[in-house]
């Protein structure tokens, strides 16, 4: 029997995780214990920005990891994280369906093969007050955590504060910083109710995990294995979208439910921020070259 | 039968590569890379690295080299003396005398500092000369500081408390609002000890400071003056919105060159000696900590901190006896890691545990900061022990039994906090809901 | 002989004073960092920049931290026995650090050399090319190689180690 460490950068209660562990226990069950896979959530072998050169280069079989932190490599990898683009679940999955190919030719050329990828729920805006147009953005402390949300801020007129993940709470609570982007399920874990009052469900993005095995290791399994294998990830996939779904509902009620205002924004400001997603998008072509190209046009084409 | 043949051979090398004196930081990796070497197929020098780098180039680790300087360039200003002069009349005619001003100084300090070493290195600093110079008992001088200068991760701001907010996804700022009740008991209990003590003990000998009147003691407080300048400068731009805990730090650095500056004791000498200090404590302090994060990888590898969790899980116990196994679970893996690595490592399966028996894990935070603070001062691998050692020249022996009452306090806290609950949840409960 | 002594001591010390003036430009960084929030300005990859200047300031002070006696070690067992023995566990000790030491320094090498060749770059928004931050553990690490060899050689034809601590400068006594 084979062991296989899959490091997951996010808490085991987190539904990627759970999600993760469901897949573990199918491929260890599916291969009779040939290949037994043990989940370390949480960060608990490696952080999140680690996992992936880990794969790579062996140190661990599998793992998971959100490929867009990855994008000042490749600028293509950040392709599921431009501003409204692809504002939906569905609309996501078909920019998903039309960038596969390439992503995997580029994993695989990193030595990496993807079994399945699940979104995260849409991502969307927190203020400290009510937001009716970009103009009422301006000037406010906006938290970014990488250049295509500290340009987003300068675009708005916001000012980006640069605040890493464990500080939010804090952060927001002092009001070092008074609004960020992210997904309900980031505001909710974080109980930013205590010191935000607003978020608008304008769905700018949905980044996806990304569970990757090392190609070594991969081409080294058994062709039974690996089939079964690739129908575990098909469901996990499946579940995994599923869970992002009913938890997308689940933390927009908690968010409520401590007391913030939760709504999709008005078309006025919609409006603007989809003319700023398309500036941005036009910044992101330039920078991804032809394969980003070929992957917004063959999303565009199944539209 | 795995599990017990790893522990077996996890003690083993870690007790003979410690006891005969390997550095600690290097005997750490050896035992990490003989436990990835048995017990994995995975390229160890890799993941040695990988995990060395990330967690030696952590920007939340800046904080620590920062509070470390600011406590040597207090130590070279007039400030310890001073806060003696302003502390002793009232602290000088309680029994115990001015070993109080080590809890009440390790308390002050806490609330600028988010960690156990930094604190410890600031008050030792300027205490532990003090408190010789007058002749108190040194077993009672180095375990009380070993003691209260844990109080550095439960009294707000605490990387102890954020790294357990960020793992079980409760509020950082309730976290750090329930540390503050139990904080004050923790060191009023410390003090009520120091106080029986000086009645009981025969080595209790101190000079005698002498009579003040009162407003004799109200004017000596001018000289605390300088220190809670800093204080609420420091505490201050953290409340205000002004600074990140981490960024704190930094203003505390140049809070203390500005005092050392205004009390004319800074010179080119003492500056540098300050750094050159601080740079050499804070590299002492980074060996074992890139040492600790690789034995805490090797550990995730074997699977062995979970096993034993999973162990607990199996047994079904009810609230109480779980709370109880858990407090044996945790200072046993807290004599061979840090408290913040063993957090990270269990609590994938301590918090549904927790949860399921519905524990309050605000409540639980505390908790288990107070069993954390425990590992800070339980050998063989205890850093409050380690940095002691560093700076008094004792053997760890020593002041592993000087401090070992506070250990017991520690231990009795528990029980405080299992009997009256509200000293933990009272505050966040109570503090302002919704949106400012 | 001598003037390889007197080099590798300044080595030594050199390395402590990069290493404490990587301690201020994290300082500085982080005062930077806040001061640009305060007047609305931006400083991207401040907490990026500050956490290489971390590492660098713990490894390039590893060797001087050695040879000045800031790391600690259980002395109880080299307190007890007698030269003899006592030269046989130096010899033990310097022997076992120094070998963790190269072998840290050797993966090390590796780690970078790997992070050069695929063009690694940093997921911050310092877009740092990795093999440039990463470098001090390489230097760091064979810097305390090299000092924990030398005391190594010492024990072996003196007798004893060359650390001296410092305790009146830094020690509170
Ligand atoms: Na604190
Ligand atoms: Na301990």
């Amino acid at each position: 029997a084979e062991k296989w460490d899959m490091p997951m950068a996010y808490s085991a209660s987190n539904f990627h995780s759970e999600n993760g562990a469901e897949f573990a226990s199918c491929v260890t069950k599916g291969t009779q214990g040939e290949i037994e896979i043990t989940t370390h959530p949480g960060g608990s072998l490696f952080a999140g920005a680690d996992i992936k050169r880990a794969i790579q280069t062996g140190q661990v079989q599998i793992g998971e990891r959100l490929m867009s932190g990855h994008q000042n490599e490749n600028a293509v990898f950040g392709f599921d994280s431009i501003p409204f683009l692809a504002p939906s679940f569905d609309a996501s999955a078909k920019l998903f369906e039309a960038a596969k190919p390439k992503m995997s030719e580029l994993l695989e050329e990193q030595n990496l093969v993807m079994l399945y990828a699940v979104p995260w729920p849409p991502q969307g805006l927190y203020f400290n007050k009510e937001v009716n147009s970009v103009e009422d953005m301006k000037g406010l402390k906006f938290r970014s955590y990488n250049n295509a949300t500290s340009r987003l801020a300068e675009l708005t007129g916001m000012l980006p504060v640069t605040i890493e993940a464990a500080e939010i709470s804090q952060a927001f609570a002092t009001g070092v910083a008074e609004s960020m982007i992210s997904s309900g399920a980031t505001g909710y874990d974080r109980k930013v109710w205590e010191s935000l009052s607003h978020f608008y469900e304008v769905d700018a993005w949905l980044p996806y995990n990304y569970v990757m095995v090392n190609k070594e290791i991969w081409d080294g399994t058994s062709e039974a294995n690996q089939g079964i294998i690739t129908s575990c990830a098909k469901e996990a996939e499946m579940n995994g979208l599923k869970a992002s779904k009913a938890y997308t509902q689940f933390t927009m009620d908690g968010l409520a439910e401590g007391g913030m205002a939760v709504g999709p924004a008005g078309d006025a400001l919609m409006g603007e921020l989809r003319a700023i997603g398309e500036t941005m998008t036009a910044e992101w072509l330039e920078a991804a070259g032809d394969d980003g190209k070929a992957i917004v046009d063959a999303y565009k084409a199944s539209n | 039968m795995t599990e017990i043949y790893a522990i077996g051979l996890f003690l083993f090398v870690l007790f003979l590569l410690l006891g005969t004196g390997v550095w600690v930081g290097l005997a750490l990796m050896g035992v990490a890379w003989v436990g990835m070497e048995l017990f994995t197929t995975r390229p160890v020098g890799d993941v040695m690295i990988t995990t060395i780098w990330a967690s030696s180039s952590s920007w939340t680790l800046t904080a620590l080299p920062l509070f470390i300087w600011m406590g040597e360039i207090l130590y070279r200003t007039r400030l310890s003396e001073d806060m003696f002069k302003g502390l002793s009349p009232w602290l000088a005619r309680l029994p115990g005398g001015l070993v109080h001003t080590n809890i009440v100084s390790c308390t002050v300090f806490a609330a600028v500092s988010g960690s156990s070493a930094a604190t410890l290195t600031t008050v030792g600093k300027m205490a532990i000369p003090e408190l010789r110079a007058r002749n108190y008992p040194e077993k009672m001088v180095i375990g009380t500081l070993a003691g209260a200068a844990t109080l550095g991760l439960m009294i707000p701001p605490s990387l102890a408390l954020i790294v357990y907010g960020v793992t079980v996804n409760e509020s950082i700022t309730k976290l750090f609002f329930a540390g503050v009740f139990p904080g004050l008991v923790l060191a009023g209990m410390f003090m009520g000890y120091v106080a029986l003590v000086s009645f009981t003990s025969k080595d209790w000998n101190p000079n005698v400071e002498l009579g003040m009147t009162f407003a004799e003691k109200v004017a000596n407080s001018r000289f605390l003056l300088p220190v809670f300048a800093l204080i609420t400068v420091v505490i201050g731009s953290m409340y205000a919105g002004l600074a990140t805990a981490t960024e704190a730090a930094a203003i505390g650095v140049i809070g203390a060159l500005v005092l050392a500056l205004v009390q004319g004791s800074l010179t080119w000498d003492s500056f540098r000696a300050s750094l050159m200090g601080a740079t050499r404590t804070s590299a002492m302090i980074a060996l074992i900590l890139s040492g600790a994060a690789f034995l805490k990888l090797s550990m995730g590898f074997t699977g062995l901190p979970r096993s034993l969790a999973d162990g607990i899980a199996a047994m079904e116990l009810t609230r109480f006896q779980l709370l109880m196994a858990l407090l044996v679970f945790y200072i046993i893996l807290g004599m061979f890691l840090d408290g913040i690595s063993a957090i990270v490592l269990t609590m994938a399966v301590v918090e549904p545990m927790v949860r399921g028996a519905g524990i309050d894990l605000i409540w639980f935070g505390i908790f288990v900061v107070v069993v954390i603070e425990m590992a800070q001062i339980t050998p063989p691998i205890g850093f409050n022990l380690f940095v002691l050692q560093g700076m008094t020249d004792h053997e760890m022996g020593y002041i592993t039994r000087a401090a070992l009452p506070m250990f017991a306090i520690m231990v009795l806290m528990v029980f405080v906090l299992i009997w009256f609950p509200e000293l933990a949840t009272w505050l966040p409960d109570n503090m302002r809901n919704g949106p400012s | 002989m001598t003037l390889l002594r007197r080099f590798l001591d300044f080595l030594y010390s050199a390395a402590g004073v990069l290493a404490a003036l990587c301690l201020i430009a994290i300082l500085s960084l982080i005062v930077i960092q806040m001061i640009a929030r305060w007047t609305g300005e931006v400083f991207p990859g401040a907490p990026d920049y500050a956490g290489y200047a971390m590492a660098a300031a713990s490894f390039f002070a590893f060797a001087n931290a050695l040879s000045r006696g800031a790391h600690i070690r259980v002395s109880i067992l080299l307190n007890a026995v007698s030269p003899g023995p006592k030269r046989l566990l130096e010899i033990w000790c310097f022997g076992l650090g120094a070998a963790i030491a190269w072998y840290f320094t050797y993966y090390a090498y590796n780690f970078v050399y790997y992070s050069w060749r695929f063009n690694e770059i940093s997921q911050g928004q310092d877009a740092t090319m990795m093999w440039i931050p990463q470098s001090v553990m390489v230097v760091g690490g064979s810097l305390l190689a090299i000092a924990l060899t030398d005391n190594l050689l010492h024990v072996l034809t003196t007798g004893d180690h060359r650390i001296v601590r410092d305790t009146i400068e830094s020690h509170g006594e």
